[in-house]
C-alpha cells in the first residue's frame, strides 16, 4: 500500500519535532499515519485511548515525565477534549502537538460531523489553542514540525488541522463517502 | 448526614465497623512511601488533592485542580515516560467513573509502575456528598481486574499498609480501592499550576525545559 504524502508528511514532522509518543482516538484518514509511524518509526510509540478526554489526559503525564506527546483526534473528538484541555493542559502549561483529522468541511457527506467540524477554528480560539491548517499534502509535514516545534518550545498546546480535501482528496472532488 | 448514618445507610456498603478516615488514608500512603524518596504521586482534583497537601506536601506531589477523572490518565503517561520511577495516583470513585475506559487502557498497556489508589468513599464528597455508583453496588476492585490490572480492596489502615507494600514491590498495573470515610479537609494546596507542575517536574529529575537557563 502507498503511503500518501500528507500522512508521510504528519510523521515526519512530529517525528522532527521530537515527540516519540502518540496518543490518539482513530478515524479513518488517521489509519494511515498509524501505519506509517509503524513501517517506518519504531522509536515512537502509539497508544489509542478510549475517548480523546483520556488522551490528553496521558498526553499530560507524557509530558511531566519529560516527553513530547502528540495527540491524534478526529474533530468530532474535540468536543470530549474540552474539559481537559481548559483545566490541565492551559493552566498548567503544558504542551502537546494536537493533529486534528478534519471532518465536516469540504468533502463531508455526514450531516451529523457538520456542525463541530465548522466550529472547531473558532473553539481552539476561543479558548486560545492556536492553530494552523495543512493547505496541501506536500506541506502537511512542514506544517505539523513548525507548530510541534512551537508549541513544545513556549509550552502551548497547539493544534495542526488536516483538511478532508488533503486527507481524502478523491471524496472532496467526487463528494463521495470515504 | 454523619459519618456513622452515611455508613448504616442502605447501600451504605460497609456495615458494622468504622472505615477509615481519607486523611489518616492519606497519611498512610505518605508514610509509607517516604523511605521511597521523591516517588511522584498524582493527586484527583478536590479532596483528594486537598488531603494529599495535608498528609504532607512534597514537591513531589502532582495537585490536579481541575481535568476530573483525568488523574489515572496523568499517572499512566508518566508511567509511560519514566518506567524507571514507580508511579503513584491518589483518585476518587467518583472522579475514576467519570473515566472509566482509562481502568481499560491501563489493563492492556501493562505498565508495571503504575499504582493507582482510588479512595472510594461512595460519594462526590467535593461537591455535598451525592452519592456515586459505588454506594449502589459498582464494584472498582472487580472493574479493575476484568480489565488486567492486579486489584485489591483495602478496608483498614492494616489492610491500606499491605496493599501498597506489595503494590510498591511488585510488577502492576495496580489499583487499589480503599474504602475511606470523608475528612472534611481545611487546607488546599498552592493555586499556581504551573509552579505546580515545574517544582513537580524538577523533584522528579526532568526540569522543565527553559525553566533553568543555560551556559552559552
Amino acid at each position: 500500500m502507498t503511503h500518501p504524502k500528507w500522512a508521510a508528511g504528519v510523521c515526519a514532522g512530529l517525528h522532527a519535532a521530537g515527540s516519540r509518543h502518540v496518543v490518539y482516538v482513530p478515524d479513518n484518514p488517521l489509519s494511515h499515519v498509524l501505519r506509517i509511524l509503524r513501517e517506518r518509526y519504531p522509536d515512537v510509540r502509539t497508544t489509542i485511548a478510549t475517548r480523546e478526554e483520556e488522551a490528553f489526559g496521558i498526553a499530560a503525564g507524557l509530558y511531566l515525565g519529560g516527553a513530547r506527546p502528540t495527540v491524534m483526534l478526529q474533530s468530532s473528538g474535540l468536543g470530549n477534549s474540552l474539559n481537559a484541555i481548559t483545566s490541565l493542559l492551559l493552566p498548567y502549561r503544558i504542551p502537546a502537538l494536537i493533529a486534528i483529522s478534519m471532518r465536516g468541511d469540504a468533502g463531508e457527506w455526514n450531516e451529523a460531523q457538520v456542525p463541530m467540524g465548522r466550529a472547531v477554528r473558532a473553539i481552539c480560539d476561543a479558548i486560545g489553542i492556536p492553530h494552523t491548517t495543512a493547505e496541501s499534502a506536500e506541506s502537511a509535514g512542514e506544517t505539523v514540525r513548525l507548530m510541534a516545534q512551537t508549541a513544545f518550545a513556549t509550552r502551548t498546546a497547539g493544534a495542526c488541522l488536516l483538511p478532508r480535501r488533503v486527507t481524502v482528496p478523491a471524496a472532496a472532488s467526487a463528494g463521495g463517502r470515504a | 448526614m454523619s459519618v456513622a448514618a452515611a455508613r448504616d445507610r442502605p447501600g451504605g456498603g460497609v456495615r458494622g465497623w468504622a472505615r477509615m478516615n481519607r486523611l489518616d488514608a492519606t497519611r498512610c500512603v505518605v508514610q509509607a512511601l517516604a523511605p521511597l524518596g521523591d516517588v511522584p504521586i498524582v493527586a484527583s482534583l478536590g479532596h483528594p488533592a486537598y488531603d494529599l497537601f495535608a498528609a504532607g506536601d512534597r514537591a513531589a506531589n502532582f495537585y490536579t485542580w481541575g481535568s476530573m477523572g483525568l488523574a489515572s490518565s496523568i499517572g499512566l503517561g508518566l508511567a509511560m515516560a519514566r518506567p524507571d520511577l514507580r508511579v503513584f495516583v491518589l483518585d476518587g470513585d467518583g472522579s475514576l467513573l467519570m473515566n472509566l475506559g482509562s481502568l481499560a487502557t491501563i489493563g492492556w498497556t501493562r505498565p508495571p509502575n503504575l499504582v493507582v489508589i482510588v479512595w472510594d468513599n461512595q460519594e462526590y464528597g467535593t461537591t455535598g456528598g451525592q452519592e456515586t455508583a459505588t454506594a449502589h453496588g459498582a464494584d472498582l476492585e472487580a472493574a479493575a481486574r476484568a480489565m488486567g490490572a492486579a486489584a485489591v480492596t483495602a478496608r483498614s489502615p492494616g489492610a491500606l499498609d499491605d496493599a501498597i507494600a506489595r503494590a510498591a514491590a511488585e510488577a502492576g498495573p495496580w489499583v487499589i480501592v480503599a474504602k475511606v470515610t470523608e475528612s472534611a479537609p481545611s487546607v488546599k494546596p498552592p493555586l499556581d499550576c504551573v509552579a505546580i507542575k515545574q517544582r513537580f517536574m524538577a523533584a522528579i529529575g526532568r526540569a522543565e525545559p527553559g525553566t533553568e537557563g543555560e551556559a552559552r
